[in-house]
Protein backbone atom coordinates (compact mmCIF):
# COMPACT_ATOMS: atom_id res chain seq x y z
CA UNK A 1 0.00 0.00 0.00
CA UNK A 2 2.99 2.40 0.68
CA UNK A 3 4.74 1.67 -2.54
CA UNK A 4 1.49 2.36 -4.63
CA UNK A 5 0.49 5.34 -2.93
CA UNK A 6 4.03 6.86 -3.63
CA UNK A 7 3.83 5.89 -7.16
CA UNK A 8 0.38 7.75 -7.17
CA UNK A 9 1.52 10.60 -5.63
CA UNK A 10 3.82 11.26 -7.55
CA UNK A 11 1.96 10.68 -11.22
CA UNK A 12 -0.49 13.02 -9.94
CA UNK A 13 1.64 15.85 -8.23
CA UNK A 14 3.90 15.86 -11.24
CA UNK A 15 0.37 16.45 -13.20
CA UNK A 16 -0.53 19.26 -11.02
CA UNK A 17 2.40 20.56 -12.19
CA UNK A 18 2.07 21.10 -15.90
CA UNK A 19 -1.02 22.67 -15.39
CA UNK A 20 0.56 25.57 -12.86
CA UNK A 21 2.90 26.47 -15.32
CA UNK A 22 1.77 27.93 -18.86
CA UNK A 23 -0.89 26.52 -20.56
CA UNK A 24 0.82 24.24 -23.02
CA UNK A 25 3.88 26.59 -23.35
CA UNK A 26 6.21 23.74 -21.49
CA UNK A 27 6.03 20.72 -22.97
CA UNK A 28 5.97 19.06 -19.76
CA UNK A 29 8.60 15.75 -19.01
CA UNK A 30 7.11 12.50 -19.64
CA UNK A 31 5.17 11.56 -16.86
CA UNK A 32 4.09 8.17 -15.99
CA UNK A 33 1.41 7.82 -17.25
CA UNK A 34 -2.02 6.62 -14.66
CA UNK A 35 -2.53 3.56 -15.32
CA UNK A 36 -4.17 2.53 -12.88
CA UNK A 37 -3.93 -1.14 -13.11
CA UNK A 38 -0.48 -0.92 -12.85
CA UNK A 39 0.28 1.59 -10.00
CA UNK A 40 -2.33 1.14 -7.84
CA UNK A 41 -3.11 -2.23 -7.71
CA UNK A 42 0.12 -3.95 -9.96
CA UNK A 43 1.94 -2.24 -7.44
CA UNK A 44 0.52 -3.35 -3.75
CA UNK A 45 2.29 -6.69 -3.70
CA UNK A 46 4.15 -5.70 -1.49
CA UNK A 47 1.91 -4.29 0.87
CA UNK A 48 0.78 -6.50 4.26
CA UNK A 49 -3.18 -5.61 4.47
CA UNK A 50 -5.39 -7.01 2.50
CA UNK A 51 -4.04 -7.16 -1.40
CA UNK A 52 -6.69 -5.40 -3.67
CA UNK A 53 -8.70 -7.76 -5.92
CA UNK A 54 -8.75 -7.47 -9.19
CA UNK A 55 -10.89 -8.15 -11.99
CA UNK A 56 -11.81 -7.45 -15.52
CA UNK A 57 -9.78 -7.70 -18.85
CA UNK A 58 -7.93 -4.47 -18.30
CA UNK A 59 -6.14 -6.48 -15.76
CA UNK A 60 -5.40 -8.96 -18.42
CA UNK A 61 -4.62 -6.92 -21.57
CA UNK A 62 -0.88 -6.61 -22.09
CA UNK A 63 0.26 -5.52 -18.73
CA UNK A 64 3.03 -3.83 -19.90
CA UNK A 65 2.71 -2.34 -23.43
CA UNK A 66 1.85 1.49 -23.83
CA UNK A 67 0.66 1.15 -26.61
CA UNK A 68 -3.04 0.89 -25.15
CA UNK A 69 -5.11 3.52 -25.98
CA UNK A 70 -5.77 4.77 -22.55
CA UNK A 71 -1.94 5.90 -22.11
CA UNK A 72 -2.05 8.73 -24.01
CA UNK A 73 -5.78 10.68 -23.17
CA UNK A 74 -6.19 11.27 -19.92
CA UNK A 75 -1.81 11.73 -19.03
CA UNK A 76 -1.47 14.86 -21.08
CA UNK A 77 1.74 14.19 -21.97
CA UNK A 78 2.99 15.91 -24.86
CA UNK A 79 0.04 17.72 -25.39
CA UNK A 80 -1.72 21.19 -23.94
CA UNK A 81 -2.84 20.73 -20.56
CA UNK A 82 -6.70 20.92 -19.33
CA UNK A 83 -8.97 23.70 -19.40
CA UNK A 84 -9.88 24.98 -15.52
CA UNK A 85 -11.02 27.71 -14.01
CA UNK A 86 -9.04 29.82 -11.82
CA UNK A 87 -8.40 28.90 -8.52
CA UNK A 88 -6.53 29.33 -5.64
CA UNK A 89 -5.57 25.75 -5.16
CA UNK A 90 -6.71 26.11 -1.73
CA UNK A 91 -9.50 24.87 0.31
CA UNK A 92 -13.31 25.84 0.24
CA UNK A 93 -15.73 26.15 -2.60
CA UNK A 94 -14.92 27.53 -6.32
CA UNK A 95 -16.88 29.55 -8.44
CA UNK A 96 -18.11 28.12 -11.48
CA UNK A 97 -18.42 30.15 -15.02
CA UNK A 98 -22.04 31.37 -13.93
CA UNK A 99 -22.30 31.27 -10.74
CA UNK A 100 -21.72 28.81 -7.93
CA UNK A 101 -22.83 25.12 -7.45
CA UNK A 102 -24.58 23.42 -4.41
CA UNK A 103 -24.96 19.45 -4.82
CA UNK A 104 -27.87 18.58 -2.93
CA UNK A 105 -28.06 14.40 -1.81
CA UNK A 106 -30.70 12.01 -0.37
CA UNK A 107 -32.90 13.54 -2.54
CA UNK A 108 -36.20 11.47 -2.76
CA UNK A 109 -37.01 9.58 -5.75
CA UNK A 110 -40.47 10.40 -6.13
CA UNK A 111 -38.98 14.56 -5.38
CA UNK A 112 -39.94 17.41 -8.23
CA UNK A 113 -38.41 20.22 -9.60
CA UNK A 114 -40.47 21.92 -7.85
CA UNK A 115 -40.00 20.66 -4.13
CA UNK A 116 -36.43 21.40 -4.97
CA UNK A 117 -37.16 25.06 -6.35
CA UNK A 118 -39.66 25.24 -3.20
CA UNK A 119 -36.84 25.07 -0.82
CA UNK A 120 -34.02 26.35 -2.99
CA UNK A 121 -35.49 29.46 -3.97
CA UNK A 122 -35.98 30.89 -0.73
CA UNK A 123 -32.53 31.49 -0.54
CA UNK A 124 -31.96 33.16 -3.66
CA UNK A 125 -32.98 32.96 -7.55
CA UNK A 126 -32.27 29.44 -8.49
CA UNK A 127 -30.49 29.75 -11.67
CA UNK A 128 -30.34 26.29 -12.65
CA UNK A 129 -30.81 23.32 -11.37
CA UNK A 130 -30.58 19.29 -13.01
CA UNK A 131 -32.52 17.05 -11.33
CA UNK A 132 -31.14 13.55 -12.90
CA UNK A 133 -32.92 10.27 -13.20
CA UNK A 134 -31.97 7.09 -12.74
CA UNK A 135 -32.15 5.79 -16.49
CA UNK A 136 -33.60 1.98 -15.59
CA UNK A 137 -35.96 3.20 -13.16
CA UNK A 138 -36.70 6.47 -14.27
CA UNK A 139 -37.23 8.50 -10.68
CA UNK A 140 -34.88 10.23 -9.20
CA UNK A 141 -30.96 9.71 -8.80
CA UNK A 142 -31.21 10.96 -5.29
CA UNK A 143 -29.23 14.24 -5.87
CA UNK A 144 -29.67 17.46 -7.26
CA UNK A 145 -27.37 19.99 -8.45
CA UNK A 146 -28.50 23.68 -7.99
CA UNK A 147 -26.75 27.34 -9.22
CA UNK A 148 -27.03 30.15 -7.53
CA UNK A 149 -25.56 33.53 -8.73
CA UNK A 150 -23.95 34.62 -5.66
CA UNK A 151 -21.57 32.85 -3.35
CA UNK A 152 -23.44 34.29 -0.51
CA UNK A 153 -26.99 32.34 -1.51
CA UNK A 154 -25.06 29.04 -1.76
CA UNK A 155 -23.48 29.91 1.33
CA UNK A 156 -26.83 30.35 3.58
CA UNK A 157 -28.48 27.42 0.92
CA UNK A 158 -26.14 25.17 2.13
CA UNK A 159 -26.16 26.59 5.50
CA UNK A 160 -30.10 26.05 6.30
CA UNK A 161 -30.97 23.57 4.33
CA UNK A 162 -28.08 20.83 5.01
CA UNK A 163 -29.89 18.17 7.54
CA UNK A 164 -33.20 19.21 6.51
CA UNK A 165 -35.96 17.04 5.03
CA UNK A 166 -37.86 17.08 1.94
CA UNK A 167 -40.31 14.59 1.65
CA UNK A 168 -39.51 12.71 4.92
CA UNK A 169 -35.66 12.08 4.04
CA UNK A 170 -33.21 13.94 5.58
CA UNK A 171 -30.98 15.88 2.53
CA UNK A 172 -27.16 16.84 2.77
CA UNK A 173 -26.11 20.31 1.17
CA UNK A 174 -22.56 21.22 0.17
CA UNK A 175 -20.47 22.69 -2.89
CA UNK A 176 -20.58 20.92 -5.45
CA UNK A 177 -16.80 22.16 -6.75
CA UNK A 178 -13.50 23.00 -4.74
CA UNK A 179 -10.47 25.15 -5.04
CA UNK A 180 -7.75 22.48 -4.83
CA UNK A 181 -7.81 18.69 -3.71
CA UNK A 182 -8.90 16.80 -0.85
CA UNK A 183 -6.95 16.39 2.17
CA UNK A 184 -5.48 12.90 2.05
CA UNK A 185 -5.69 12.55 5.87
CA UNK A 186 -5.46 9.24 6.41
CA UNK A 187 -4.18 7.80 2.73
CA UNK A 188 -0.92 6.06 5.30
CA UNK A 189 -3.35 5.28 7.84
CA UNK A 190 -3.50 1.65 7.03
CA UNK A 191 0.03 0.86 6.51
CA UNK A 192 1.80 -0.34 8.75
CA UNK A 193 5.17 0.61 8.04
CA UNK A 194 6.15 4.43 9.38
CA UNK A 195 6.04 6.57 7.15
CA UNK A 196 9.93 7.56 7.18
CA UNK A 197 10.55 5.70 4.36
CA UNK A 198 12.52 6.65 1.41
CA UNK A 199 10.44 9.03 -0.83
CA UNK A 200 10.35 12.25 0.01
CA UNK A 201 7.14 13.49 1.68
CA UNK A 202 4.60 15.26 -0.40
CA UNK A 203 4.68 18.59 -0.90
CA UNK A 204 2.29 20.26 -3.15
CA UNK A 205 2.27 24.01 -2.94
CA UNK B 1 -22.96 -15.43 -5.76
CA UNK B 2 -19.59 -15.88 -4.13
CA UNK B 3 -18.86 -13.45 -1.46
CA UNK B 4 -17.08 -11.08 -4.21
CA UNK B 5 -16.29 -8.36 -1.98
CA UNK B 6 -15.93 -9.77 0.89
CA UNK B 7 -16.34 -7.04 3.30
CA UNK B 8 -17.41 -4.04 0.76
CA UNK B 9 -15.74 -1.55 3.44
CA UNK B 10 -16.80 1.06 0.48
CA UNK B 11 -19.80 1.32 2.44
CA UNK B 12 -18.19 3.21 5.25
CA UNK B 13 -16.34 5.15 3.38
CA UNK B 14 -13.64 7.86 3.11
CA UNK B 15 -10.87 4.70 1.41
CA UNK B 16 -9.60 4.68 -1.35
CA UNK B 17 -11.88 5.45 -4.59
CA UNK B 18 -11.03 6.21 -8.30
CA UNK B 19 -13.10 6.00 -11.23
CA UNK B 20 -12.88 6.04 -14.74
CA UNK B 21 -15.10 5.46 -17.91
CA UNK B 22 -14.13 5.65 -21.47
CA UNK B 23 -16.36 5.14 -24.60
CA UNK B 24 -14.29 5.97 -27.88
CA UNK B 25 -13.67 3.91 -31.57
CA UNK B 26 -11.20 4.74 -33.68
CA UNK B 27 -12.44 5.68 -37.38
CA UNK B 28 -12.79 8.10 -40.98
CA UNK B 29 -12.93 11.38 -37.88
CA UNK B 30 -9.63 9.70 -36.18
CA UNK B 31 -9.49 8.41 -32.61
CA UNK B 32 -13.04 9.60 -31.58
CA UNK B 33 -13.40 9.14 -27.45
CA UNK B 34 -14.95 10.28 -24.42
CA UNK B 35 -14.05 9.69 -21.11
CA UNK B 36 -13.83 10.92 -17.52
CA UNK B 37 -11.89 10.21 -13.83
CA UNK B 38 -12.42 10.97 -10.78
CA UNK B 39 -9.27 10.72 -9.14
CA UNK B 40 -8.91 10.03 -5.11
CA UNK B 41 -7.43 13.76 -4.34
CA UNK B 42 -11.16 15.08 -5.92
CA UNK B 43 -9.79 16.01 -9.57
CA UNK B 44 -12.52 15.32 -11.92
CA UNK B 45 -11.06 15.35 -15.57
CA UNK B 46 -13.14 15.11 -18.92
CA UNK B 47 -12.13 14.79 -22.27
CA UNK B 48 -13.98 14.63 -25.39
CA UNK B 49 -12.39 14.37 -29.21
CA UNK B 50 -13.60 14.74 -32.33
CA UNK B 51 -11.95 15.16 -35.81
CA UNK B 52 -15.40 15.63 -37.30
CA UNK B 53 -15.47 18.81 -38.81
CA UNK B 54 -11.95 19.76 -37.50
CA UNK B 55 -13.63 19.74 -33.67
CA UNK B 56 -10.67 20.00 -31.42
CA UNK B 57 -9.95 17.99 -28.28
CA UNK B 58 -11.68 19.65 -25.45
CA UNK B 59 -10.04 19.11 -22.01
CA UNK B 60 -11.47 20.27 -18.82
CA UNK B 61 -10.92 19.35 -15.28
CA UNK B 62 -11.97 20.77 -12.12
CA UNK B 63 -11.86 19.59 -8.45
CA UNK B 64 -14.77 18.39 -7.28
CA UNK B 65 -16.05 18.67 -3.37
CA UNK B 66 -15.68 15.03 -1.04
CA UNK B 67 -19.41 15.63 -0.99
CA UNK B 68 -19.74 14.67 -5.17
CA UNK B 69 -17.23 11.84 -4.67
CA UNK B 70 -19.14 10.47 -1.75
CA UNK B 71 -22.31 10.39 -4.60
CA UNK B 72 -20.04 8.88 -6.91
CA UNK B 73 -19.38 6.33 -4.96
CA UNK B 74 -22.74 5.59 -3.78
CA UNK B 75 -24.23 5.74 -7.10
CA UNK B 76 -21.32 2.71 -7.95
CA UNK B 77 -21.95 1.26 -4.54
CA UNK B 78 -26.40 1.24 -5.60
CA UNK B 79 -25.65 -0.27 -8.68
CA UNK B 80 -23.47 -3.22 -7.20
CA UNK B 81 -21.05 -3.49 -10.39
CA UNK B 82 -18.17 -3.97 -8.29
CA UNK B 83 -19.76 -7.72 -8.15
CA UNK B 84 -19.70 -8.15 -11.95
CA UNK B 85 -17.40 -9.44 -14.01
CA UNK B 86 -16.34 -8.69 -17.50
CA UNK B 87 -15.55 -12.22 -18.79
CA UNK B 88 -18.60 -13.03 -20.73
CA UNK B 89 -18.91 -9.64 -22.22
CA UNK B 90 -18.97 -8.55 -25.64
CA UNK B 91 -15.35 -8.02 -26.80
CA UNK B 92 -14.70 -4.67 -28.01
CA UNK B 93 -14.77 -4.22 -31.33
CA UNK B 94 -14.55 -2.38 -34.44
CA UNK B 95 -17.04 -0.67 -33.97
CA UNK B 96 -15.94 0.70 -30.83
CA UNK B 97 -14.68 0.33 -27.02
CA UNK B 98 -16.43 0.95 -23.39
CA UNK B 99 -13.36 1.34 -20.63
CA UNK B 100 -15.08 1.26 -16.80
CA UNK B 101 -12.08 1.35 -14.13
CA UNK B 102 -13.04 1.66 -10.45
CA UNK B 103 -10.94 1.00 -7.76
CA UNK B 104 -12.84 1.14 -3.92
CA UNK B 105 -11.55 0.08 -0.81
CA UNK B 106 -9.83 -2.79 -1.93
CA UNK B 107 -11.19 -3.99 -4.69
CA UNK B 108 -10.11 -2.69 -8.69
CA UNK B 109 -12.45 -3.37 -11.63
CA UNK B 110 -10.99 -2.77 -15.06
CA UNK B 111 -13.75 -3.62 -17.57
CA UNK B 112 -13.25 -3.82 -21.15
CA UNK B 113 -16.40 -4.17 -23.63
CA UNK B 114 -17.69 -2.96 -26.73
CA UNK B 115 -20.23 -0.56 -27.62
CA UNK B 116 -23.95 -0.93 -26.31
CA UNK B 117 -25.86 -0.14 -28.60
CA UNK B 118 -29.06 -0.69 -27.31
CA UNK B 119 -31.04 -2.96 -24.50
CA UNK B 120 -31.36 -5.55 -27.10
CA UNK B 121 -27.51 -6.13 -27.67
CA UNK B 122 -27.82 -6.46 -23.49
CA UNK B 123 -30.18 -9.26 -23.86
CA UNK B 124 -28.80 -11.62 -26.49
CA UNK B 125 -25.00 -11.08 -25.01
CA UNK B 126 -24.30 -13.74 -22.44
CA UNK B 127 -24.20 -12.65 -19.51
CA UNK B 128 -27.52 -9.68 -19.90
CA UNK B 129 -27.79 -9.10 -15.81
CA UNK B 130 -24.59 -7.97 -15.37
CA UNK B 131 -24.29 -6.23 -18.55
CA UNK B 132 -27.15 -4.64 -18.07
CA UNK B 133 -26.19 -3.20 -14.98
CA UNK B 134 -23.07 -1.71 -16.96
CA UNK B 135 -25.23 -0.33 -19.20
CA UNK B 136 -27.42 1.78 -16.65
CA UNK B 137 -24.83 2.67 -14.51
CA UNK B 138 -22.66 3.78 -17.42
CA UNK B 139 -26.17 6.14 -18.51
CA UNK B 140 -26.09 7.42 -14.68
CA UNK B 141 -22.27 7.88 -13.99
CA UNK B 142 -22.76 10.07 -17.66
CA UNK B 143 -25.32 11.82 -16.64
CA UNK B 144 -23.97 13.23 -13.63
CA UNK B 145 -20.56 14.36 -15.16
CA UNK B 146 -22.34 15.55 -18.02
CA UNK B 147 -24.00 17.86 -15.81
CA UNK B 148 -20.92 19.01 -13.19
CA UNK B 149 -19.02 19.64 -16.64
CA UNK B 150 -22.61 21.49 -18.32
CA UNK B 151 -22.65 23.61 -14.53
CA UNK B 152 -19.25 24.18 -14.27
CA UNK B 153 -17.95 25.36 -17.57
CA UNK B 154 -21.03 25.82 -19.80
CA UNK B 155 -20.38 23.55 -22.39
CA UNK B 156 -23.06 20.72 -23.61
CA UNK B 157 -21.08 17.49 -23.76
CA UNK B 158 -21.24 15.74 -27.00
CA UNK B 159 -22.07 12.23 -26.56
CA UNK B 160 -19.25 9.77 -28.66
Amino acid sequence: MAAATEVEAVDFDSDDDDLMDEDGAIEPSPAPAPRLRSTIAGGGGGADDAPRKTKGRGFREDPNSSSAPRDSRLAGVGRSGFDALASDGGPGPVRSIEGWIVLVTGVHEEAQEEDLHNIFGGFGQVKNLHLNLDRRTGFVKGYALIEYENFEEAQVAIKESDGTDLLSQIISVDWAFSNGPVKRRNTRKRSPRPNRSRSPPRRRY
Amino acid sequence: MATVGGATNGACGEDEFYLRYYVGHKGKFGHEFLEFEFRPDGKLRYANNSNYKNDTMIRKEVFVSPSILREARRIIQDSDIMKEDDSNWPEPDRVGRQELEIVMGNEHISFTTSKIGSLVDVQTSNDPEGLRIFYYLVQDLKCFVFSLINLHFKIKPIQS
